[in-house]
């Protein structure tokens, strides 16, 4: 639960970095901006993974899914199931709900949890059977919810089409996904340097923030 | 040297910062510190594109105890912030790095880079003008040609020392990409420079062309997962040449096997050692500076946290680590929060290469003796900077009871990093750059 919420936090400041670096003087470093992504894949797969050990006792998967021994604890309190609403809700452009900035401790127990070996394989075979189907990416899946929701796919056509030449080209569709989803979301962040956005308590209701990830990263993936 | 000398580092010498240290006038801080071959010129760039060259005074017998300071010998606008209307971006003037050219004659010549664009500066010395013209007066105006009567030859006279700084040839429109590096090579008439994803190899003399030696640009960008973050020419062989990515590795190239430098001669990786895997580990692995010590055989590497020496012939792994701040591992989480992490470190050789040097937070940079295996952190302070007064040993408290002179990890003030640092190539001279001062420190012991 701590380790989610913590992975979360991380992803949030990461498109928030992502969209704030976009702004500065020189235009994106490419350097900078694959740094973030590799942390906010971090911290997905970190996501993705905690959350499966925490539905493990409730949902019966398949036995074919492998025991990550990359996952065991020294991560504390990841036998309290969460309660979580049904994964097949559809996903509203609603802001992330988001933890709130760290104190120490949770800054440790963010720490503590990282030497957990977080898999930077997808399991996507693994995990779409067990009706966790917001949870991993499914690219048709997502298409068609988008084009649904907006009616454009500018993002997913970035994605499909070979990228133009120059490094900034690719960006300006990343920044316009980024400010159509977490427009809310960044406006109320202060403009001082990056600190976590301000937020409330997570609650069981944040669950339709699973959607809202998979956006992100593949927003992220398709620069 | 030994390590008495490190201790002693004394004769501060402290540039730029006219409202203290307080005061971060963002044009003055400084990107870039580089001693010629010689020692006696010390070039800094700042982000406002201006490069400050400073001189050393020649001893001279009348002072036998003149430490050799260094005073300003030239100040120029090197660069200005630019715009590419083609991708409405602002390219910015910050001086990303300085390479000066061994010298040839009277003048000396350096390169200076921003993210796009390398300008090769001649910085020449005028002490004489010419008196006595006949066409024109003292003064400049054109002489009425009815009012000469006589001719004379004009006769050189003695004038204050000016510095004159003339751009000499533009290199432009080369790179996509931000330029991260440029290195001279040891034929003094090429020269590389470097971007996050290809390496181009100019001649001094030819603006129009370069060659594209190195492209790690995938088809398919979305498959990216590594840039360039440095390169540089071997100091002797002048076909060899490495680059260091942002996964923590190094390829050698030889120029002499292909045209395109794409295939590696030799990788060098450390193998990733399972039990410091973090979240952030693979970030931290990036390496911000790679540097070939003056004798070729070995080259040094700074990750975020730790320096490494290699050895050219032992690609397996470094065959020295030092750590630079290995208490900062467990903040790593706040470092990402505030963008610390991301912060570029130098590394710097002494003449001798049997000592290291790099910066890190608070001020401080650290220096490491090879040969005796100890290291020192010292301070670049005004405070702690007083005149004659040997610089101190500062130390950092990783845990359990402070002792008194120790600055807790907590209390390090990150803002005040020394990301460039630069030593003298014979002396034991040292320039710290932190933010926008720079201190120059020398050895006491001559």
């Amino acid at each position: 639960m701590e380790v989610q919420k913590e992975a979360q936090r991380i992803m949030t400041l990461s498109v928030w970095k992502m969209y704030h670096s976009r702004m500065q003087r020189g235009g994106l470093r490419l350097h900078r901006s694959l740094q973030l992504s590799l942390v906010m894949r971090s911290a997905r797969e970190l996501y993705l993974s905690a959350k499966v050990e925490a539905l493990e006792p409730e949902v019966s998967l398949p036995p074919a899914l492998p025991s990550d021994p990359r996952l065991h604890p020294p991560r504390e309190a990841e036998s309290t199931a969460e309660t979580a609403t049904p994964d097949g809700e559809h996903p509203s452009p609603e802001p992330m709900d988001t933890q709130e900035a760290p104190t120490a401790e949770e800054t440790s127990a963010c720490c503590a949890a990282r030497p957990a070996k977080v898999s930077r394989k997808r399991r996507s075979s693994s995990l779409s059977d067990g009706g966790d189907a917001g949870l991993v990416p499914s690219k048709k899946a997502r298409l068609e919810e988008k084009e649904e929701e907006e009616g454009a796919s500018s993002e997913v056509a970035d994605r499909l089409q070979p990228p133009p030449a120059q490094a900034e080209g690719a960006f300006p569709n990343l920044a316009r996904v980024l400010q159509r989803r977490f427009s809310g979301l960044l406006n109320c962040s202060p403009a001082a340097p990056p600190t976590a956005p301000p937020a409330c308590e997570a609650k069981p209701a944040c669950r339709p923030a699973d959607s809202m990830l998979n956006v992100l990263v593949r927003a992220v993936v398709a620069f | 040297g030994r390590v008495k000398e490190m201790n002693t580092y004394a004769w501060p010498t402290v540039f730029g910062g006219a409202g203290g240290e307080s005061e971060r006038t963002r044009a003055d801080i400084i990107s870039t510190v580089e001693f010629n071959y010689s020692g006696d010129l010390l070039a800094t760039g700042d982000k406002g594109g201006r490069v400050v060259i400073f001189q050393r005074e020649q001893e001279n017998k009348s002072r036998p105890h003149s430490r050799g300071e260094y005073n300003v010998y030239s100040t120029f606008q090197s660069h200005e912030p630019e715009f590419d209307y083609l991708k409405s971006l602002e390219i910015e003037e910050k001086i990303n790095k300085i390479r000066w050219l061994p010298q040839q004659n009277a003048a000396h010549f350096l390169l200076s880079t921003n993210d796009k664009t390398i300008k090769l500066w001649k910085i020449s010395e005028r002490d004489k003008r010419a008196e006595g013209y006949n066409l024109k007066d003292e003064d400049g105006r054109l002489r009425d040609p009815f009012r000469i009567t006589a001719l004379r030859v004009p006769i050189l006279k003695p004038m204050d020392l000016m510095v004159e700084a003339s751009p000499r040839r533009i290199f432009a429109n080369a790179h996509t990409y931000h330029i991260n590096s440029i290195s001279v090579n040891s034929d003094h008439e090429t020269y590389l420079s470097a971007d996050d994803l290809r390496i181009n190899l100019w001649h001094l003399e030819i603006t129009d062309r370069s060659f594209n030696i190195v492209d790690i640009k995938p088809a398919n960008m979305e498959e990216l997962t590594e840039v360039i973050t440095a390169a540089e020419f071997h100091p002797h062989q002048c076909n060899v040449f490495v680059y260091s990515s942002s996964k923590g590795t190094i390829r050698l190239c030889d120029m002499r096997s292909s045209a395109l430098c794409d295939r590696h001669s030799k990788f060098f990786e450390e193998p990733e050692d399972p039990s410091s895997r973090s979240f952030f580990s693979e970030i931290i692995s990036s390496i911000s500076d790679v540097k070939f010590s003056h004798s070729g055989r070995y080259m040094m590497t700074r990750d975020y946290l730790s320096v490494k020496v290699w050895d050219l012939n032992m690609e397996s792994r470094p065959v020295e680590t030092h750590q630079v701040h290995e208490y900062l591992r467990s903040k790593l989480c706040s470092l990402y929060e505030n963008d610390c992490i991301f912060d570029k470190f130098e590394c710097c050789w002494n003449g001798s290469d049997s000592a290291i040097m790099t910066g890190s937070y608070n001020n401080f940079f650290r220096m490491f003796d090879r040969d005796t295996r100890r290291d020192v952190t010292l301070e670049a302070s005004r405070e702690s900077s007083k005149p004659r007064a040997s610089l101190k040993p500062r130390k950092v408290c990783t845990g359990g009871k402070r002792k008194k002179d120790e600055i807790s990890v907590d209390s390090l003030d990150f803002n005040k990093k020394i990301l460039h640092t630069a030593w003298h190539p014979a002396d034991n001279v040292i320039a710290v750059a932190a933010t926008n001062n720079l201190y120059i420190f020398q050895d006491k012991i001559n």
